[in-house]
């Protein structure tokens, strides 16, 4: 366990010697291993057993779930549906992470700083992603359409509908988009990572990179936003090829937000847990997490009640069906649950400050909205099946377990070589000192 | 002594034996000076004459009838719900730089969010002419509200316009009562310093007797906090509801489920311009460069830049959508836009909102108060015809070819559009002589003279 | 550090002392002095400042405000009201369809919930904060002490009253000494303000107050009385036209009647219904044989007659005028016991009516048959009867009357 004694040397850029919690003194500089903390700052041992576990479990569920897929004897598509929920529900906590680094960077904040080397381990995970996508694209690319109907082409072109959209939605152009983004996602991810451990280790006091990240983070940006957008298209809103919203790639970036906030104050507390990072991230950097969790609440309310009301209003028989199909039965039953629990009890839940200053509770109400979001994407997605009422199975839990099992393992496998503060950034000193009123 | 007279008083450097001192005379002389600068008689004389030709049309409009317009079948709705429309948006700019700004911990936004909110409010003031006098009997708008009357009837809440109701009023209202009670402390400034009786008492009354007590600051910093936080909501909620006016209906090129985000990205992208068009020459004239620096350009030109490109994201989804839906009476409205008879209009929007903003990229561009202004009213007129294009174009060609027709604006259109920039300006020209123009209170309070030791936000 | 004693000249020194002020040129000052007050266990003592100082809450121990709770409490009713209103105005109290949505249409209710919710909050947020913080507070003592102007300017101040159970004039002057204020100056109590409304202000107020009243008083009385005098019509919004309508009074004409019968021996031009076959169906006294000259007998006419007769007669008496039209097999169907069946008009004593009889028949009635003569024109119930004929003629003929190539269809 390497542990760092605080360098009391200051560059002399910030004036040094806050009072306040956690020991926060001007970075010293050129010193990789010198923290503005006296914290541990690596995962070693924690992060190897967390590996080792998460991996057997990660296997042992996805291995049950290929069994259980089996044993449906209907060509698989009960279990690509399942697994496709569990898939994108991870990559709203992934693709969030890849939002927040590059967010981060564009608005220079400095109170997330010593969150953001957790923030791009997550989101540098994206490579493990891509590899949990091949249940999901290698299937499709074999011409097995077992959640995306218009895979059979013939069905396609039969359709007065659909065949005008099969210059889009085929086999080849899907594997194509596909590669795009995970491609940028991995380019990305691993820019921003790559630039922020080089930073712990410049000689000079790492403002260099700084810039450098904020240039890249803003057209990066842009280009993120589609390719949020289309990946939300291509995986969930062409499962009912028919279908189609302006908003929906916002309402799946709207889950996403939601979902690395979460994430991260879960990680964090996790970590402190393990002795990690155990005074640079405060009440404080919980407070606005918690903030953050609030606001996205409210957002994706707003944009999924936006979605919801005006195809409801206009009553388009063409927009509706989709809606309809969601609210007959227990699926009705379930779209009244997201309303109420993924919205109107975790607002009143989160409105206090207390609440979100109290580790116990926040964690409560992270741990709460994750699983909304998936309960959230298997509304989505699941009535493709054509069933009448909401199928959950036991198949259902162990893709989930199975897909976040090997996302954490690939997380602590990559966590445990980098240590898990920006040491050397010009900012960090007012991150460690970071009051929230 | 006779140099000194021809030296512009707001150009000379504040008086104070520290930074407080300085900002409140930098700011108060503005309200204090016998004469404002030249600039401001000229600016308030332009607009006194928009103001006539404003009164002057929708007297006009309210004697004759809604005849004088060109609004006809198809094009039932045209210049005054796109005025009303573009002037919310505009106001929606304040409220963010006051309000989520805020809640952002963004301390830049002191130097500007008190004229930003001043200009929401009169924007929001012009906005709301327009759906008063459109309603062709603007004697009876007691009609839309749930007032008990004599023919037992309510409004119909089912309809977007009445949620525009009660959303424009709530917004009207809020930001009136945010502004207000942002400027108690710099009224309590500007009565001390008073030197005649009317000034004192006329500040003294609407600065309720406020004497900077911390006890009193608790509250009112808790009070700032809850409605900057029911703000932000808020002026997202508005600009969607007014995007609910057209995305509900039926209508190509209207009914599309993006148009709340991207209508409040619209407004802030308009308002934010707005802001710099009236941020350039503020602190020229009334000598605020060292209050509303550089810096605080070019952070508006970032966000000016993002929301911009929140703008052109909508733009891409509304077309490829309309693509991927296969609705034949979508795919036309696009090509319709960009090709049809309209087509002017089209690209003026696309060349104003979209490819002229990205001169920001460049930090040469976004730190020149010129450019800053130029990009400012270049986005502006964007985005009038941004609405323009949605609501015109789509109604002048919907689904049945026999009912296809063309707008023009007759001249009381135009008029009434230019006419609504005079009041808008009379009324901030006023705003600028009268009220503190800057909140002095809150620049104090994030100024590094008050933060002398730790203080890392 | 100096002590002052200012007094404006008009102020008594004989008022009662309310407190000490100490100024201050620097926050850290003034927020360090607040410390040691607050350690020191006074309770009635405050802080002024141009601008609120960070820290200063804890450094006085200030306690967080209740308000949040006032805005929580407003904002719940803001959203019940708003569900109460559109509820029962829309639902309840005048239910009225709109484009198929249900009367309680919630999803279009949500937008004026949010609104209301934020708008109840917003007011009670700022009241609240009036409230809490005593404001208006037209008059203080600290008004009469010149240096106090600079609060709202660049100087901090402290003030301890003398109504503390701690405060002692020399220990509390000497604490404050302590904390090296730039000055300390004795608050004395204000003799000077008045402090009440001046009595014509007061006056002035009921009186206003009361006409206030009349306005609504006015409404109210319109509104539970009964007038038998015109309403008051501020806009006329052609409400009331110059202009008579009919079945209305019109006092020019003997009679009254807004609505003219015709004019004694007069015929409106173009109205001269002169030839008595074609508009009568009648030569002289007897029923016309023959179709006037004005109907030319040709397939063009024929036509005509079938498509009027599909549109007129079949409803009745059917596709082949056998009487089994759709309105006959109803009331067959029915079988109420009052329904006389529409005439087979293809029976032999039509077919041997004369055309004009039937001409005045279906013009003027007959039995329960109403009259078309209103409906059809002149022209076109020639035409029916030219085709009436040719049903009757289909009745009767034998499938030698068929040209020869539609003999061929028949097999």
């Amino acid at each position: 366990m390497a542990t760092s004694k605080a360098k009391s040397g200051s560059t002399g850029k910030e004036p040094s010697g806050s009072a306040s919690n956690g020991g926060g003194h001007g970075s010293g500089g050129g010193h990789g291993s010198s923290s503005g903390s006296s914290d541990n700052l690596r995962l070693a041992e924690v992060g190897q057993s967390l590996f080792v576990k998460a991996a057997g479990v990660g296997v042992a569920a996805l291995a049950l779930s290929a069994f259980l897929g089996a044993g449906e004897h209907d060509n698989w598509v009960r279990f690509s549906h399942s697994y496709l929920v569990a898939f994108v529900w991870m990559m709203t906590i992934c693709g969030g992470a890849i939002w927040w680094i590059t967010i981060q960077n564009i608005v220079n904040s400095h109170w997330s700083l010593v969150l953001r080397r957790v923030g791009e381990l997550i989101a540098s995970n994206v490579l493990v992603m891509a590899l949990l996508a091949l249940p999901i694209v290698l299937p499709l690319i074999l011409g097995n359409p077992a959640v995306y109907k218009w895979a059979d082409s013939a069905q396609m072109l039969a359709d007065e509908t659909l065949k005008h959209k099969l210059g889009y939605l085929n086999t080849k152009f899907f594997a194509i988009r596909f590669v795009f983004y995970f491609g940028f996602w991995f380019w990305l991810s691993h820019y921003f990572l790559n630039k922020s451990v080089g930073q712990d280790t410049e000689k000079t006091d790492g403002s260099k990179t700084v810039v450098a990240m904020r240039r890249t983070a803003g057209p990066a940006m842009i280009v993120f936003a589609l390719t949020i957008t289309f990946f939300a298209f291509d995986l969930i809103m062409s499962a009912d090829p028919k279908w189609f919203s302006t908003m929906f790639g916002v309402y799946y970036f709207a889950s996403c937000v939601l979902a690395i906030n979460s994430t991260l104050a879960l990680t964090l507390m996790w970590l402190q847990k393990k002795g990690i990072l155990k005074t640079s991230v405060t009440v404080h950097h919980f407070h606005d997490l918690g903030k953050m969790i609030f606001a996205f609440t409210i957002f994706w309310a707003y944009v999924g009640f936006s979605q919801f009301m005006l195809i409801w209003y206009a009553n388009i028989p063409e927009e509706t069906l989709w809606f309809k199909v969601r609210f007959v039965n227990s699926w009705g039953t379930l779209a009244w649950v997201l309303l109420f629990c993924h919205f109107v009890i975790p607002f009143f839940g989160l409105l206090s400050r207390h609440v979100k200053r109290n580790r116990k509770t926040l964690a409560f109400w992270a741990i709460w909205q994750l699983v909304m979001i998936y309960l959230d994407m298997y509304w989505l997605i699941m009535p493709t099946l054509g069933v009448d009422e909401v199928p959950f199975k036991l198949i259902d839990l162990t893709t989930w377990l199975g897909v976040l099992a090997i996302f954490v393992a690939g997380w602590a496998y990559r966590a445990q070589k980098v240590q898990l503060l920006a040491t050397n950034d010009p900012r960090l000193p007012k991150s460690l000192a970071f009051e929230n009123i | 002594m006779a140099a000194i007279s021809d030296v512009n008083p707001f150009e000379a450097p504040p008086k104070g034996a520290n930074m407080f001192a300085q900002i409140t005379d930098n700011v108060s002389r503005i309200a204090e000076t016998e004469k404002p600068p030249r600039a401001w008689y000229i600016a308030f004389g332009f607009a006194q004459i928009l103001l006539i030709i404003f009164f002057g049309s929708l007297g006009y409009v309210i004697w004759n009838g809604i005849g004088v317009w060109g609004t006809m079948m198809p094009v039932a709705w045209a210049f005054p719900i796109v005025n009303f429309v573009f002037w919310i948006g505009i106001g929606h700019a304040g409220t963010l730089i006051s309000a989520v700004l805020f809640l952002f911990r963004q301390n830049w936004r002191t130097a500007i969010n008190r004229f930003a909110e001043a200009m929401t409010i009169f924007a929001v003031m012009c906005a709301g002419v327009f759906p008063g006098v459109h309603i062709g009997r603007p004697w009876l708008p007691y009609y839309m509200f749930p007032i008990p009357n004599q023919m037992d009837m309510w409004p119909q809440f089912r309809s977007p316009l009445e949620w525009d109701v009660f959303a424009v009023s709530t917004y009207a209202t809020v930001s009136i009562l945010f502004w207000y009670m942002g400027m108690i402390p710099d009224f309590a400034t500007f009565r001390d310093r008073a030197t005649t009786t009317v000034r004192r008492v006329a500040y003294g009354i609407v600065a309720m007797g406020w004497r900077g007590s911390s006890r009193q600051w608790h509250v009112y910093e808790r009070a700032y906090l809850i409605l900057a936080a029911l703000a932000t909501p808020l002026v997202l909620s508005v600009h969607s509801v007014v995007s609910f006016d057209f995305a509900t209906a039926q209508l190509p090129g209207w009914h599309t489920t993006i148009f709340p985000p991207y209508f409040v990205a619209g407004a802030i992208f308009g308002g934010f311009a707005m802001v710099v068009t009236l941020a350039v020459p503020a602190r020229q004239f009334f000598g605020l460069k060292r209050i509303i620096t550089i810096r605080h350009l070019e952070l508006m030109n970032k966000v000016i830049m993002a929301t911009g490109l929140l703008v052109g994201y909508a733009y891409g989804m509304e077309f490829f959508i309309a693509w991927y839906s296969g609705g034949k009476y979508e795919q036309f409205t696009f090509i319709n836009r960009a090709f049809g008879p309209y087509a002017w209009a089209y690209w003026t929007m696309i060349s104003c909102n979209v490819i002229l903003p990205q001169l920001h990229w460049i930090p040469k561009f976004r730190q020149n108060p010129w450019c800053t202004l130029a990009i400012g009213l270049v986005v502006n007129v964007g985005m009038w015809f941004e609405r323009f294009v949605i609501i015109c174009t789509s109604l002048s060609r919907d689904f049945l070819p026999s009912s296809w027709g063309y707008f023009v604006p007759t001249p009381i259109d135009l008029a009434t559009l230019g006419g609504s920039f005079g009041l808008f300006f009379t009324l901030f020209l006023l705003f600028c002589r009268y009220l503190p123009m800057v909140a002095m209170a809150e620049v104090k309070a994030f100024s590094p003279a008050a933060h002398s030791h730790a203080d890392h936000h | 550090m100096s002590d002052e004693h200012q007094h404006s000249p008009a102020q008594p020194s004989e008022a009662p002392l309310h407190g000490l002020l100490a100024e201050y040129d620097r926050p850290e000052q003034v927020l360090a002095a607040a410390k040691k007050i607050r350690d020191a266990g006074f309770t009635k003592w405050d802080t002024f400042t141009p601008f609120p100082v960070h820290g200063i809450d804890e450094a006085m121990g200030i306690k967080m405000t209740i308000l949040p709770w006032f805005t929580l409490c407003a904002g719940l009713t803001g959203l019940g009201g708003a569900i109460l209103l559109q509820w029962w105005t829309n639902a309840y109290d005048y239910p009225w369809l709109i484009a198929g949505k249900p009367m309680w249409s919630v999803p279009a209710n949500v937008p004026i919930m949010f609104e209301l919710t934020v708008l109840l909050s917003a007011i009670t947020t700022l009241v609240g904060m009036l409230m809490l913080n005593n404001l208006p507070l037209p008059s203080h003592p600290l008004d009469h002490v010149r240096r106090f102007a600079k609060v709202s300017d660049d100087k901090f101040f402290l003030l301890i009253e003398a109504s503390d159970p701690k405060f002692d004039d020399a220990d509390t002057r000497a604490l404050l000494n302590g904390t090296h204020p730039a000055a300390i100056e004795a608050v004395f109590e204000d003799r000077i303000t008045v402090d009440k409304l001046p009595t014509g202000l007061v006056y002035g107020l009921i009186i206003v107050a009361v006409m206030a009243v009349v306005p609504f008083a006015l409404a109210a009385k319109a509104r539970y009385t009964k007038s038998s005098g015109t309403r008051i019509h501020i806009i006329q919004d052609m409400d009331s036209q110059p202009k008579y309508k009919a079945q209305r009074e019109n006092p020019f004409f003997a009679d009254n009647r807004a609505t003219r019968p015709a004019i004694d021996g007069t015929v409106a031009v173009g109205d001269a219904r002169e030839d008595d076959h074609f508009y009568k169906g009648k030569q002289g006294d007897a029923w016309a044989r023959t179709f006037p000259s004005e109907i030319t007998l040709s397939e063009a006419t024929m036509d005509r007659g079938r498509q009027r007769f599909g549109i007129y007669c079949t409803p009745c008496h059917g596709q082949a005028g056998l009487g089994d039209g759709m309105v006959a097999k109803r009331a067959d169907s029915l079988a109420q016991g009052s329904w006389i069946p529409p005439t087979n008009i293809t029976q032999d004593y039509l077919r041997q009516m004369p055309v004009g009889q039937l001409f005045s028949e279906i013009s003027n009635a007959v039995r329960n048959m109403p009259a078309y003569g209103p409906q059809i024109k002149t022209e076109d119930r020639w035409a029916i009867i030219m085709y009436v004929r040719a049903l009757q003629r289909s009745k009767s003929g034998n499938v030698n009357d068929l040209p020869p190539d539609a003999r061929a269809s028949l097999k």
